[in-house]
């Protein structure tokens, strides 16, 4: 661990950029139609729910990050394994994410430049920044995320302007029952993006007001929810949910929507420069997050010292994960969400609540024998 | 490192007592005379030879020789550096009093000792100290100090002269405001404190004299708030002045350069400014201020990013006006930073995002150009950057031959010629002029180096590597730290109640509380910076 401190301010804003990173350009929850709000509110929810299992099990151990306390629960060898299995989780999900980066800048301006030399920029980037120190990340973050959240602004009051908009498309609402909205969010929504806050349970000891994680949690993650629903209702709104969902990146499509004038249009640049950030800080804390605990896990004293080395695997194993997009993106909705996310974001963390509260219950039950 | 700091430093509070108290630290001053230290003799003769063999074969020196009285027989005789002394305090209040004729009764008629007599009775000179050892005799002697002996008396007078030319106080010439006070700073330390202190009247406001520089034996002031700085900041920069090991301090440049917090970085840490005002005004706000003889410029710290976007002007004018004219300078930066990059990011790469009737323009103006955009944006911000500094360095009179030149060969002619479009011409210009309304020039220099760096980005990967640059860039500003306060504060770290004077400028009267830097409990956990000249690994340094 570092020695630092961040804010809850600071908090907050890598929950929104973490969960906005690529929530935003990839339209969560569009499996479940026009009724896609519900299926993220409903996913926001669970999200909720298993923060509030992360920050219980963080105020059991306030100064312990996830893979410190973790042979605390299950014992030395069984939690220092699963510790590893997480960091490599966190590894995993930064390589993900960074090659739907990769091909999403691919696709949408660089068809002839490949797949690795944009990665291997972005990872030079991350690099740099990680090397900073988490603080410094933190602090990066405060700033872009200001500037996101006006670029934001700008291309909303701009779909508003253009005309574009079509409240038509949001009906009928549930047309076909709730089924196809409850499959749509359990396991999809729930763990990309609300889950991903596991990855905090590595950071969360960095904080220097502890009464304030629940509630910054929360209001991060709901403030994110509210965000993700309206992007992806907007996508509808101005495209329709057939286009939306056929689309790899429907943002994209959406934004090049706005013609205002004749001057006021193709805007993607703005869209591909807030994707490029938010795409930035997502993999620069999963990375963070993997090396972070790898370097506890084997007891190096420095971080950085595992940076260069992993970020190379990272980088490797991201241009080598698929095929093409379409196996990615087959794999990233069907494979990872039920066998790879719901492992490590729900069943592990439960099981890590009721191991922990069976263990007070007992120690409390031994106190009160020893008290008699 | 501490063992330094045992270096005598003494708290002055005014400019003339400055002058009278100096005890110059006598490890430092040895190393730069070749003779030892001596204590004075009684006789007059040793004590003259002291003087001469070190200071000796000068043509500056003045020994003027005195009888104060043939019976008893007192002799004397005043040693001072021409130029360096008021010639015309030395005459009135030095040579005057001890020629004068009733002099004789005084000497005759009091009791008292003839030390005692000629301290306290005779001269008029403002202030005078008595010293036994020669190497302070000497330093203050070469500071413009008039020193006295007298026959018999083991002890040298330093008598308080210090005159000389300096220049007068004028109107600053880098930062220029149109409705603030037109004095500033000038190279003489005295004087420049006498106009800090006429604006803060507090007996808080201390200055702390230490000498740097082990041949030039430079003065260099620590000034401060007590009880509003941050105790600790001050401690920091102290031990920071006191680690100063070099021969020369010529000026407050290599001041800055010797106790920034990092070495590497393209950022000014502290700022350097020639208005009184702003000193007087970041000293209220609890921030420090060095000032070093023989400079007109003072430097502060802490600072932040943010600091070196106000100008003085800004509190002289309403504040909505200097909130605009400040997002205007933000805006502008970024121009000055990013103005070409783009540009060529989009000519290069991204001809989709140009508006269709602007691209066939642009296609157009370039059609016959043998250059990439990025060639051509190079050249002509190579050419710019000469041309500047052609017009900086060559004398005055000249100076409308290189603007002819710059204007209608490179402009005119080169597009003319068909080597450069006339919209490069317009975004290479309108980069330059933006660059000037930074107020602090050295930040305004770090955005002209860092553009060719986003040029060859831009060139390369298009907006994607602009947009990685900057990521970089701010990473590396938010890692940055001025004395333990995070550079990008109050943005990042965001601090809400600084935010009144950050990118916009609220009306005095909402501003109840004091910048957070003033705060001793402030929320900046500024000291983890502090203690680490080279905080590389931010992390770890607590």
């Amino acid at each position: 661990m570092e020695k630092i401190k961040i804010t809850p301010f600071q908090f907050f804003t890598l929950i929104v950029l973490l969960q906005l990173g690529s929530a935003i350009v990839i339209s969560p929850g569009v499996a479940a139609k026009q009724d896609a709000w519900l299926a993220i509110l409903l996913g926001l929810s669970g999200g909720v729910v298993l923060f509030l299992i992360y920050s219980y099990l963080y105020h059991q151990f306030p100064e312990l990050s996830l893979t410190e306390y973790l042979p605390k629960i299950l014992g030395k060898h069984l939690g220092w394994f699963i510790g590893f299995l997480y960091s490599l989780y966190f590894l995993y999900i930064g390589t993900r994410v960074l090659r739907d980066f990769g091909d999403l800048l691919v696709t949408a301006i660089f068809p002839e430049t490949p797949l690795f030399i944009i990665s291997l920029l972005m990872v030079l980037t991350i690099v740099y920044v990680i090397s900073l120190g988490f603080e410094v990340l933190s602090r990066t973050g405060e700033f872009y995320l200001l500037l996101l959240m006006f670029i934001g602004f700008v291309v909303n009051f701009l779909f508003l302007m253009s005309g574009e908009v079509e409240l038509e498309n949001f009906l009928p609402i549930l047309g076909e029952g709730w089924m196809p909205v409850v499959s749509a969010a359990f396991p999809r929504v729930l763990t990309f993006p609300f889950g991903e806050m596991i990855v905090f349970t590595m950071i969360l000891p960095y904080l220097n007001n502890r009464k304030a994680v629940l509630k910054v949690g929360l209001i991060g993650l709901v403030f994110s929810g509210a965000l993700i629903i309206f992007a992806t209702m907007m996508n509808i709104a101005v495209l329709g949910i057939d286009i939306v969902d056929r689309a790899t990146f429907p943002l994209l499509s959406a934004i090049s929507k706005i013609r205002i004038g004749e001057f006021l249009e193709r805007l993607d640049a703005l869209a591909v420069i807030s994707l490029i950030v938010g795409m930035f800080f997502k993999i620069a804390i999963f990375i963070y997050a993997g090396v972070l605990g790898t370097s506890i896990l084997f007891k190096v004293d420095k971080y950085q010292k595992l940076l260069m080395p992993i970020c190379i695997i990272v980088l490797i194993s991201s241009v080598s994960i698929a095929e093409n997009i379409s196996e990615h993106l087959r794999e990233g909705l069907e494979i990872v969400p039920k066998y790879i996310h719901m492992p490590f974001q729900v069943y592990i963390p439960l099981l890590l609540l009721v191991i922990t509260v069976i263990k007070n219950k007992v120690s409390g039950n031994q106190k009160d024998k020893s008290k008699n | 490192m501490r063992l330094k700091n045992s270096k005598k430093t003494q708290q002055i509070s005014s400019p003339s007592e400055q002058n009278g108290k100096k005890k110059p630290s006598q490890l430092l001053l040895n190393e730069g005379l070749e003779a030892g230290n001596n204590y004075f003799k009684k006789s007059l003769d040793q004590n003259k030879k002291i003087i001469k063999d070190i200071v000796g074969e000068t043509s500056d020196l003045i020994e003027h020789e005195l009888v104060l009285s043939s019976d008893p027989l007192i002799k004397g005789v005043v040693f001072s550096i021409n130029g360096l002394v008021d010639k015309q305090q030395v005459g009135q209040f030095i040579l005057k009093t001890l020629l004068d004729d009733k002099l004789k009764e005084k000497l005759v008629s009091s009791k008292s000792s003839l030390l005692q007599k000629i301290e306290k009775q005779i001269l008029t000179v403002n202030e005078v100290t008595l010293e036994t050892e020669s190497d302070k005799t000497i330093h203050a002697l070469l500071s413009g100090k008039s020193i006295l002996f007298i026959d018999g008396i083991d002890q040298a007078f330093i008598c308080a002269t210090i005159g000389g030319e300096w220049r007068s106080v004028e109107e600053p010439t880098a930062e220029i405001a149109i409705r603030g006070p037109k004095d500033g700073f000038i190279e003489s330390m005295s004087i420049n404190i006498s106009l800090i202190r006429r604006r803060i009247k507090s007996p808080k406001m201390k200055f702390e004299v230490i000498q740097l520089g082990k041949v030039s034996q430079t003065n260099v002031a620590i000034t401060y708030m007590k009880g509003i700085a941050n105790a600790k900041v001050v401690q920091e920069v102290r031990d920071r002045l006191n680690k100063i090991d070099v021969d020369e301090i010529l000026s407050s440049a290599s001041v800055e350069e010797l106790i920034q917090d990092k070495a590497f970085t393209l950022f000014p840490t502290m700022l350097s400014t020639e208005r009184p005002d702003v000193v007087a005004n970041s000293l209220a706000e609890g921030r420090i201020a060095v000032i070093v003889d023989g400079t007109p410029f003072v430097l502060i710290a802490p600072v932040t990013f943010s600091q070196f976007f106000k100008s003085a002007e800004d509190y002289y004018q309403r504040p909505e006006i200097s909130s605009l004219i400040r997002i205007l300078r933000y805006i502008a930066f970024t121009l000055a930073l990013l103005g070409p990059s783009l540009f060529i990011a989009l000519l290069m790469f991204h001809q989709d995002l140009i508006p269709t009737t602007l691209v066939i323009t642009l296609a157009a103006q370039r059609e016959g150009i043998p250059f990439p955009a990025f060639i051509e944006a190079f050249i002509m911000e190579v050419t710019f950057e000469i041309l500047r500094e052609a017009g900086l360095r060559m004398p005055r009179a000249i100076g409308q031959a290189v603007s002819i030149v710059g204007a209608l060969v490179i402009g005119q002619a080169a597009v003319e010629a068909g080597i450069v479009s006339a919209a490069m011409v317009i975004v290479v210009a309108g980069t330059a002029i933006a660059s000037f309304t930074t107020p602090a020039y050295n930040l305004a220099v770090s955005a002209r180096i860092l553009r060719f760096g986003m040029m060859i980005l831009a060139a390369t990967m298009g907006l994607y590597g602009v947009t990685l640059g900057l990521i970089v860039l701010i990473a590396h500003l938010a890692s940055l730290r001025s004395f333990g306060t995070p550079y990008l504060a109050p943005f990042a770290p965001f601090i809400p109640e600084d935010q009144k004077d950050g990118l916009f400028r609220f009306p005095l009267w909402s501003r109840k509380k004091k910048s957070i830097l003033s705060n001793e409990n402030n929320p900046l956990d500024t000291e983890k910076g502090l203690n680490a000249t080279q905080p590389s690994e931010t992390g770890d340094t607590k």
